[in-house]
Order: structure tokens, then C-alpha cells, then sequence
């Protein structure tokens, strides 16, 4: 394992240990457990009454049944575009929900002032955030399943369908797909303490403009460098390099090109990047709880 | 200042220095990802999609590459069902710019130069031409998919089936045959190269090799890959100093290369025949005797560093 | 209590209000002229039973302020300024005042949702700060709003959750506020679906789910309609009649003068006058009778009455001093033929109390 890898997750463990161990935080961090879950549940019930939630999910599942209507294309053709476009609409809507969703999760309690009735009881504002970050992972792992489900389900039916020419097989890759899938899922949590850590400090549109425009910078990365290596005036060079520096790297979770092209997955740099992405989750979140224990409701 | 308040900016402050730090991690495992961290294709990659419908734009410029690419390789689909061959060029490299691991897209455009505008080409120069880039299109695609035995294996077809290079093209087959999905084939065609050139000074090497791999008796696949190892291997042995057969055998590959439909005019500029003014076939290079008719033969420029093929034995004397 | 015989006829013929602090009455409540059976008359002051506080302190505020500053106003504006109130334990304290005195602002410091600029506050004898508090507290915010999605049942199982009750205990409490509110026929309606009175009904079952000590209630009528309001009011004095300490905040002063015990007037931030009604309003300095059905002639004979200030259009003044001396009035009223319709003892309305305390701080703006 890299040694800085390694040094963070020490860190991690340290300040975890420290946290449990002092005297005058450790009931707070024990209270602070089914308080968030309790918060957690009710956000996830509240986006299941979502009817928008529900229909964008139906959506995509309609999407993922249509991609099967390529039948002129040799099955090594199919299964390629199935599975790229496939992994493209779970990418997509899911990014899309996890934006909607975790954009109006604190600012729409705010502006309802529902959130009253919660502070006033004995809930931390930290708890508060957490139990949102929990209940809006909860629902997206839900919708990213179910979407990934749905095309395992439409790549195994293609599959058995289709008859392999000597030269072209269908080659529906599943267990890349999943973990294509699952990868996908871990760039969105990272998007989405992101954009709660954005939310805490501003407007319902605001915290949506800022989601869009880090997860297109986010996917831009290498654009972003290269622009960057060619600038010519120092200021954009400098203001490139720190966009690039600073904007979480979703596309250390993209393993969308490998698996469409049946190219070898390096797992390993893909776990390494889940391991960061929760550490750098796990700060937003803290910078989160800052933000808003400060902020006047 | 409070003690709370000054708590929470060390807090603040500890955070924002987890966050840099972890800036390094991020770029170091980015760039280990060679699918996503391209910075020098990424610029061309925007050009090339201009030629591709709007969702493909869009898709590109989304980070959605692979799924551009695809809709341009519906478009391209479409242009050759059309009949437009010399349109299909520009849409194949904006697929192959947008996703690079597609191999199938590379061995189509590769191909399709090598090959098909190739053919349809009119005068030396443009046939030279198309040959040229076909080779150049699929040292591209080697180079991006250094992983892929497919990919390896169709340069090496092309050089030996089309540019008649057969040196090269060896070199690329037991490049391909290193890999362990490689197929039995490629290790036949490895000696092959040199069969068609009596360059038995690597031929036998060859057949040693060759007849090393794919040994399993439970494959079908390798018990006949042994059978024809094994019997041009003693073939060979067998006739190694008969000049009927070096004969035959140069016949034969020129006979191949007549059904391939490969123009003898050729050979003017090829590094390794010679056009024999007296039969109009060709002969390997650096033998001052045609190796069909036996006649004299001038020699051309020869290509530095290219080793020269086996001489023909000096007593055949007739056809 | 006994049945007076002299307001037999005048409950068949008009609106009177029986008084004691459960509240039986009938339709909406008026602004004014509560009072109870007569017997208690004289003893009471203004008719109303008057709680009298058991003396601990529960909540303490101690130059409490809070100034707004933005880079428009980078003086700042001051919503609560040097605020010092203390409530006891049992009793039922109103801050009133007019849109913008900052009573909301106050409630919402108290609570942990905004924080103060200077001063304290100090509840259970325990900081503000202090998160226990809070386990203590039910907060009614105004214009409660809950999750829409969900109904009454549902919401107040997520809020008996944050207290950490079991699904058994959660069960039971939500069937026992259900029934408190009235709400029980309507538990799985959602709460879009509610009407406006039932959403304050819901949002009071959530602020009693732990069974708080302290009951903090922002505007608790507001956007009611009048039986709403009458409906909100008698929890609220069930409430009281429980033990409950409330702080409650409010403009709607009928709502006021008809549960809280003490009552302070806030204006521009700052408390301008705190007492008891009594207090604040002063003693009533004369009872009224109001009768019809007497002529001129027989007017006379009521004016007459020693302890008779005047008569004006059937209502009938008797001063203070006097007031051992009504029986015989009445006694004459009914003699000389006049139906007895009303009985009072006027004292100067909340609203009056609000407006000259308001002239003294600010003549302008009383105007």
C-alpha cells in the first residue's frame, strides 16, 4: 500500500481512538449513534414519498430495457454498447439524483423550518448533518442497486438471447459492470458530502449550481491538467492548478472505459481511491458540522 | 476569543490540512488510471469530436467518452453501409481518439486504410500511401493497448499479409504469443514469417518455439496446433537444402500474393524484393540471382539494417 | 359550584361564561368578560382564579441580547436588547408585543437556534448551551411545520425517537398525545392533508412528547380559526392545569389575558412592563350591570341606590367601594322589573395596558 495512504489511514484510526477515549466525548459520540439513525430513517422515508425520486428511477429502468434494441450489431458490438451506455444512464441519473437530493436536504428543512422542531430536542447539529449524509446514502445506494440490478438483469437476458457469431461472443462482463457500478456509487457519496458541506453554508440554488459545476470539473480532471500545462498567462495557470488540486477526483472512480472494452481492472486502484474518498468524505463532513453549529436557524 | 470557538478553528484548520493532503494521494492514484488520466490526448480528443452528431458532443464533452464513441461507431456503421469509405476515415479517428481501448474500432479503421483504400486506390503513390498509414493507424493502437494480444496480432497480420514485411511482423507476433489468451495461430504465423523468405538462420528457432506452446492434450485447439507444428517442423528439416522446394516455396508466396491481389509494381520501393526484369516476379533482396528464374538481377537500394535473406544454392539452375 | 338563581334566565337569553381553569364554556370565547360564578365574584380578581407560582426559577435571562449585523447595517439591529425575565415553576408567563419586538427571537436563543450576542440564559439552572436542557423543553414553533409526507402518527414516532424511547414506550405515547389533541380519528391522515388547527394540534403533541418540564410556544393561535383557537387555548390550560410551566408567546391578548399568569410586554427588544394582569392593568375600579326591560321611571329608582354611580342605556355602574352593596342592587333591578343580562367588573384591557406601556417607551410610535 502506498505510505501515504497508509499514514492517513493511521490518522484516521488516531483521531477515531482519541475521540472514543476522552472522557467528555465519548458519550457524546455513543448518544450521537441512534440519533443519527433516527434521522437517517426519516430522511430515507421522506424520499420514498418522493414521487420525482420514484419516476426518475422508473425512467432510467425504461432506458436500460430500450438499449436492448441494438440486434444489427455483431454481439461483441451489443454487449459493448449495452454496457457502456448501461453504466453511462446509472452514471448519469445517479449523479442527477444525488445532486436534487442532497442539495435540498439541509436548505429545504431550513427554509420549512422544519428543522426547528428537530434542534429544539436534544439532537446535536452534528448528529443533524450526519443523519442526512447517512439517510441521503441510504437512498442513493438504493436507486444505484436497483439501476445496476436492472442491467445485470437486461445483460444476462441479452446474453442468452443473442447468438455468438465464432469470430464476436457477447460477453456480458458482469462482475465488472458491478464493480463498475459500485465505484460509481462511491463517486456520488464523495459528491454528496460535498455538496451537504456546500449546502451548510448556502442557498438551495446555489448549493445545486456549485454540484453541477464541481461534478463537471470533477469528470474534467485531465482536461483541467492539460489546460492547465498549456495556459499562458500565470493567473490562469495558477487558478487551473488549484481547480485541478482542490475539485475531489470523481473520475479515480471511473471504471465505466475498462469494463465496455473488457480491458483488465486494476481493483487495487480502485479500493485505494474508495479509502481516500471516505477520508476525504469524512472531513467534509466535520467541516460540515463546523459550518453549521454556527449557523443561526 | 472563546476556548469553544478557538477550538473549532483548530478544528477547521486541521481539516483543511487532511484535505491537502490528501491532494497528493488523489493525483497519484489518478494518474495510475491511464482510462481517465490522458492529458495529452484529452485537447485532440475535442477537435476530432466535431465530426460526430450533437449527443455524441455532448457525451464527450460530459466525460462521457465511451458512450460518444459508440454513437459514432453507429455513424460509421451507417457511412459504410452508405458506400462512403473515404467518409467513414475521419468518424473511425474520433472514435479511436475518444476511446482508445476500443479494439475493434482499430482494427476496422487499421484495416480499412490498410486494406480496403488500399485497394481502391489508383496509382502507387496513394496504394504506398494507405498501406503506409493502415501500418501507422495500428502502431497507434499497439501503442494504446500495449496489453492487448488482438491488437498486437493485427499489426502483424497487416505487415505480413499486406506490407510484406515479414521481419517486422514477427516481431509483433511473438510479441502477441508472450500474452496468455494469445491464440495457437499467432505462433504458427511467427515461423511463418520466415517460410516466406528461407530465412532459416530463424526459422528453426521458430519451429522450436512454436512447437513449445499450447501443449495441452485435453485442448482440441493445441493437439492440432502440435500436428502442424510438428509436421512443418520435420517438413523443414526434411527440405531444408532442396532448391525445388525453396523454389516452389517463393512461388507459392508470390502466388499468395497474387491472389491477395497485390500489385508486383510494388515492389520498386519494397525494402525486401526485387522485381526480376526477366520473369516479373519478385525475389528477396541481396541476392544478385532471381531466386525463381535464376536470372541476374540488379540490385536495388537495400534497407540498412535489414538482415538479408538466405542465399539461393548456387546449383539451381532452371525453373 | 352552586347555581346562582339570578342568572337563571340570562343564560337561556345571552352568552354567559361559567370560569374556573378548566374553562367549560360554550362557542367561542370573547375578548373580554370572563368571569365566574358569582359567589366567587367578589373575591376574585377581574373573575379569573389566579395561580399563584411555587417560587423556583426555571428560566432566568440575564441581559440577554441579540444584534443582527449585516454589511447593509454593519451598526446592527437590536432584536432583543438587554433582556432580563425569569419564569417559575407552574406558572404560565406571555411575552406579548407587536410584529418585530423580537418575542421570536428570544424563544429561539432560548432554545439553541440562534445564538446571543451578549448576556445569558440560564434554564434548570443549566446554560442554554447545554444540550440536557433541551430534554426538558417543548418547543412550539410558530407556524409549526412537520414533515408533509408524513401523518401524525408517524411524526410523533420519529420525535418520541430522538428521545431515545422504545418502540413499545413510542407506541403508547403516540396513542396518549393522539387522544390529548383530539387527533386520534385523524392519526393517519398526512399532514398536507390537515387543516390548519390540526397542524397545531400535531405540532403541540410533538412539543409534549417528552413530557417536558418547560413548555416554550411560539404564537400557538396564530392563523387559527376561532374554534381552533378556542380548542388551542384549552389544551393549553390542561396543560397548565397539569403542571406545565409555559412560556408562551403571543400578540392575539385575549389568548393571553385568558391563560398566562404573568405577562411581559415586549417593544423594540426590550421588556417595557412585566407583572400579573392585576398588576399591570390595576384593580377594577367599578362593577357594571348590564339589564334591559327598565323604563325611565323605574331607572330612577335604581340610580337612586346609594351605591349606584349611574345608569346609562340599561347599564347600570356601581363603584368599587360599593361592591358589598350589589346584592341590593340587583335586588332593586329585579324589583323594578329590569332583566339582569350581564354582571362584570371591568378593569382596563390587556390591550389598553399594551398601548400605554408602548406610549411610555415610544410616544410616537403609540400614536
Amino acid at each position: 500500500m502506498n505510505p501515504q495512504l497508509a499514514f492517513l489511514i493511521g490518522l484516521f484510526i488516531v483521531i477515531v481512538a482519541l475521540v472514543l477515549t476522552r472522557r467528555q466525548w465519548a458519550p457524546a459520540a455513543v448518544h450521537a449513534v441512534p440519533s443519527v439513525w433516527r434521522i437517517a430513517k426519516i430522511t430515507v422515508a421522506e424520499a420514498r414519498r418522493r414521487r420525482v425520486i420514484q419516476a426518475v428511477v422508473i425512467l432510467v429502468v425504461l432506458i436500460l430495457i430500450s438499449m436492448t434494441f441494438f440486434s444489427y450489431l455483431s454481439p461483441q458490438e451489443q454487449s459493448r454498447m449495452l454496457i457502456s451506455g448501461g453504466l453511462a444512464a446509472i452514471t448519469v441519473f445517479g449523479i442527477l439524483l444525488a445532486i436534487f437530493i442532497a442539495a435540498f436536504l439541509i436548505p429545504q428543512e431550513l427554509e420549512s423550518r422544519t428543522v426547528y422542531a428537530i434542534l429544539a430536542k436534544p439532537v446535536r447539529r452534528f448528529e443533524f448533518v450526519l443523519g442526512k449524509y447517512v439517510g441521503a446514502l441510504i437512498i442513493l445506494a438504493a436507486i444505484v442497486a436497483t439501476m445496476t440490478v436492472v442491467l445485470v438483469g437486461v445483460l444476462m437476458l441479452q446474453d442468452s438471447l443473442v447468438q455468438d457469431l465464432p469470430d464476436s461472443a457477447f460477453n456480458p462482463n458482469l462482475k465488472g459492470v458491478v464493480f463498475a457500478a459500485i465505484m460509481n456509487y462511491f463517486a456520488i457519496a464523495v459528491l454528496t458530502g460535498l455538496i451537504i458541506l456546500i449546502s451548510t453554508v448556502a442557498s438551495t440554488t446555489m448549493t445545486v449550481i456549485s454540484a453541477f459545476i464541481i461534478w463537471a470539473v470533477g469528470s474534467l480532471q485531465s482536461t483541467i491538467s492539460d489546460l492547465a500545462a498549456h495556459a499562458e498567462l500565470p493567473v490562469t495557470k495558477a487558478l487551473l492548478t488549484v481547480v485541478y488540486l482542490i475539485v475531489p477526483k470523481l473520475e479515480n472512480f471511473d471504471f465505466r472505459n475498462e469494463v465496455s472494452n473488457f480491458v483488465p481492472i486494476s481493483y487495487g486502484t480502485g479500493w485505494e481511491a474508495v479509502i481516500q474518498g471516505i477520508g476525504y468524505t469524512a472531513v467534509v463532513l466535520i467541516l460540515a458540522s463546523i459550518f453549521f453549529n454556527d449557523r443561526q436557524v | 476569543m472563546s476556548s469553544g470557538r478557538s477550538r473549532k478553528l483548530i478544528l477547521g484548520f486541521l481539516m483543511v490540512g487532511i484535505l491537502l493532503m490528501l491532494v497528493p494521494v488523489q493525483d497519484r492514484i489518478h494518474r495510475a488510471r491511464p482510462q481517465v488520466f490522458d492529458p495529452d490526448r484529452k485537447i485532440k480528443r475535442v477537435s476530432a469530436i466535431s465530426v460526430g452528431p450533437t449527443p455524441a458532443v455532448i457525451a464527450a464533452l460530459g466525460g462521457f467518452r465511451t458512450v460518444a464513441a459508440d454513437l459514432l461507431w453507429l455513424k460509421a456503421e451507417r457511412v459504410w453501409d452508405g458506400g462512403s469509405w473515404w467518409a467513414m476515415l475521419p468518424i473511425l479517428d474520433a472514435v479511436t481518439e475518444l476511446d482508445p481501448q476500443f479494439v475493434l474500432a482499430w482494427q476496422v479503421y487499421g484495416w480499412h486504410a490498410a486494406y480496403n483504400l488500399h485497394a481502391e486506390s489508383e496509382t502507387i503513390v496513394d496504394k504506398r500511401y494507405w498501406l503506409d498509414r493502415g501500418v501507422t493507424i495500428l502502431e497507434k493502437a499497439v501503442e494504446a493497448n500495449p496489453d492487448n494480444w488482438e491488437m498486437i496480432f493485427e499489426l502483424g497480420w497487416t505487415l505480413y499479409d499486406r506490407a510484406h514485411e515479414p521481419w517486422r511482423a514477427s516481431e509483433y507476433f511473438y510479441r502477441a504469443d508472450q500474452f496468455p489468451g494469445a491464440k495457437s495461430y499467432v505462433s504458427r504465423l511467427y515461423y511463418r514469417c520466415f517460410e516466406g523468405v528461407l530465412d532459416f538462420e530463424r526459422l528453426f528457432p521458430a519451429l522450436e518455439y512454436a512447437k513449445g506452446r499450447h501443449t495441452d492434450p485435453n485442448v482440441s485447439d493445441d493437439v492440432q496446433h502440435q500436428v502442424i507444428a510438428n509436421r512443418d517442423y520435420d517438413w523443414w528439416v526434411q527440405h531444408k537444402d532442396d532448391p525445388q522446394e525453396h523454389r516452389r516455396q517463393i512461388v507459392l508466396e508470390n502466388t499468395k500474393r497474387a491472389e491477395r491481389s497485390v500489385p508486383f509494381y510494388l515492389y520498386p520501393d519494397d525494402p525486401y524484393w526485387q522485381v526480376c526484369p526477366i520473369c516479373g516476379l519478385p525475389s528477396p533482396k541481396g541476392s544478385d540471382v532471381c531466386s525463381v528464374c535464376g536470372a541476374p538481377v540488379k540490385q536495388l537500394s537495400e534497407r540498412a539494417g535489414r538482415p538479408s535473406p538466405a542465399s539461393i544454392p548456387p546449383d539451381r539452375t532452371e525453373l | 359550584m352552586q347555581e346562582n338563581p339570578y342568572l337563571l334566565d340570562t343564560r337561556i337569553s345571552g352568552p354567559i361564561y361559567w370560569c374556573d381553569s378548566g374553562g367549560k364554556g360554550t362557542g367561542s370565547s370573547p375578548a373580554f368578560g370572563r368571569h365566574s360564578g358569582i359567589g366567587d365574584f367578589v373575591s376574585k380578581h377581574g373573575g379569573r382564579r389566579q395561580r399563584v407560582a411555587s417560587g423556583e426559577i426555571v428560566l432566568q435571562t440575564d441581559g440577554l441580547t441579540k444584534v443582527y449585523r449585516s454589511l447593509f447595517t454593519p451598526v446592527g439591529v437590536k432584536a432583543v436588547d438587554d433582556l432580563n425575565l425569569s419564569v417559575r415553576r407552574g406558572e404560565t408567563y406571555s411575552i406579548v408585543g407587536p410584529n418585530g419586538s423580537g418575542k421570536t427571537t428570544t424563544l429561539k436563543i432560548l432554545l439553541g437556534l440562534i445564538f446571543p450576542t451578549a448576556g445569558s440564559a440560564t434554564i434548570f439552572d443549566k446554560s442554554i448551551a447545554d444540550l440536557s436542557v433541551r430534554g426538558q423543553i417543548g418547543f412550539l414553533p410558530e407556524d409549526a411545520y412537520l414533515y408533509d409526507v408524513f401523518n401524525g402518527e408517524e411524526l410523533l414516532d420519529f420525535y418520541a425517537g430522538l428521545f431515545g424511547y422504545s418502540k413499545r414506550r413510542r407506541k403508547e405515547l403516540v396513542d396518549e398525545l393522539l387522544s390529548l389533541v383530539g387527533m386520534q380519528a385523524n392519526r393517519k391522515v398526512p399532514f398536507r392533508e390537515c387543516s390548519k388547527g390540526m397542524r397545531q394540534r400535531l405540532a403541540l403533541a410533538q412539543a409534549l412528547v417528552n413530557d417536558p418540564e418547560l413548555l416554550i410556544l411560539d404564537e400557538p393561535t396564530s392563523g387559527l380559526d376561532p374554534a381552533g383557537r378556542h380548542q388551542m387555548t384549552r389544551l393549553i390550560l390542561e396543560l397548565k392545569r397539569r403542571g406545565k410551566t409555559i412560556l408562551l408567546c403571543s400578540h392575539f391578548l385575549a389568548e393571553v389575558e385568558e391563560v398566562c399568569d404573568r405577562v411581559g410586554i415586549m417593544y423594540r427588544g426590550r421588556l417595557v412592563a412585566e407583572g400579573t394582569l392585576s398588576e399591570l392593568a390595576g384593580e377594577p375600579t367599578e362593577i357594571v350591570v348590564t339589564t334591559s326591560g327598565i323604563d325611565a321611571m323605574r331607572a330612577e329608582q335604581i340610580t337612586s341606590h346609594s351605591g349606584v354611580l349611574g345608569m346609562d342605556d340599561g347599564v347600570v355602574r356601581i363603584g368599587h367601594e360599593s361592591a358589598g352593596e350589589l346584592w341590593s342592587v340587583l335586588e332593586t333591578i329585579h324589583r323594578a322589573g329590569g332583566k339582569i343580562l350581564e354582571v362584570r367588573r371591568p378593569r382596563p384591557s390587556l390591550q389598553d395596558v399594551f398601548v400605554r406601556a408602548i406610549r411610555q417607551d415610544a410616544p410616537e410610535e403609540a400614536q
